[in-house]
């Protein structure tokens, strides 16, 4: 018999939901939405990646990245004073933006809500990097604009009970 | 309107100003705000300086918001204060633990200021 976990597998791993997520957040803590694009973040330009992981009833992590201009201006929205460069505060911004998301993405199913642990966040700086699982359940690659920026974010199944 | 002095309890120094924030914009009469950046910070805190209110986030390093409930009531300490678990677990037993275990309320993250007030300040009669 399948795990509530396994059943929310076979029904199908719905997009929409990260979609909802983020934008929830964003025009929560932000005060401006995020709407889904096809551009992804320039792989040339420093980026900044938050990343949670989850573990429990799935194992695998949500990730957020973006360059430092958006990094910059969300920690702006967030705390309402502008910062000039990647300091602490922008790292935990951009940590607690992933950590939001992983947590309304996790809430929109009934079986990972209570059965899913989040980590605390970790922040990765550098350029031309990519996060790899060793094997994979599922993954959700999503790009969106927040206002003029551009943000990916992705939810990585590395297996579920 | 008595002011009050309120305990913020979250790893992340952004959500400590951000739940700051919400608390002023919900309109409450604050005199002090006092940090922790963990449960253990927060039980040092208790131990010297009395609060009327206190906010604390579930997820953290070291003790986690659900330890410093249970060792805030095991320690006999801010007795009568009401807690408010500010939280991205939302799920029904990460909500029945935390009342189990002594909160008052309960707000997930991502929140508003309005939510913030709505379940706050009944709890503190200024409703």
């Amino acid at each position: 018999m399948a795990t509530p976990a396994r059943e929310f597998l076979q029904e199908g791993v719905d997009a929409a939901h990260l979609d909802d997520a983020v934008d929830e957040v964003f025009r929560l803590m932000m005060g401006a939405p995020c709407t889904l694009i096809d551009e992804s973040v320039t792989e040339s330009r420093e980026t900044i990646t938050a990343v949670i992981g989850l573990a429990g009833a799935m194992s695998g992590a949500c990730t957020l990245r973006c360059d430092l201009q958006t990094a910059l201006r969300m920690a702006e929205c967030m705390v309402g004073i502008r910062p000039t460069e990647l300091d602490a505060m922008v790292k935990d911004a951009i940590g607690e933006v992933c950590n939001m998301v992983a947590g309304a993405w996790k809430g929109k199913h009934g079986s990972l809500a209570g059965g899913c642990m989040l980590s605390t966040p970790a922040v990765v700086t550098g350029t031309n990097y990519q996060l790899h699982m060793q094997q994979q359940e599922f993954r959700i690659d999503r790009n969106y604009r927040f206002e003029k920026h551009a943000i990916s974010v992705s939810i990585i199944c590395e297996s579920i009970q | 309107m008595s002011e009050i002095a309120a305990l913020i309890v979250d790893d992340s120094s952004v959500m400590r100003k951000i739940v700051e924030r919400a608390l002023r914009q919900a309109g409450l009469p604050l005199s002090k705000v006092y940090e922790a950046s963990s449960g253990v910070e927060a039980l040092d805190i208790l131990k010297n300086e009395r609060v009327q209110l206190i906010l604390s986030d579930i997820n953290m390093p070291m003790m986690d918001g659900l330890e410093f409930l249970r060792q805030m009531r095991f320690l006999d300490l801010a007795p009568d204060v009401p807690v408010v678990m500010i939280t991205t677990e939302s799920s029904e037993d990460h909500v029945k633990e935390a009342i189990v275990s002594g909160a008052q309320g309960y707000i997930r993250k991502p929140f508003t200021a309005e939510q913030v007030k709505d379940r706050v300040l009944p709890l503190l009669d200024l409703a």
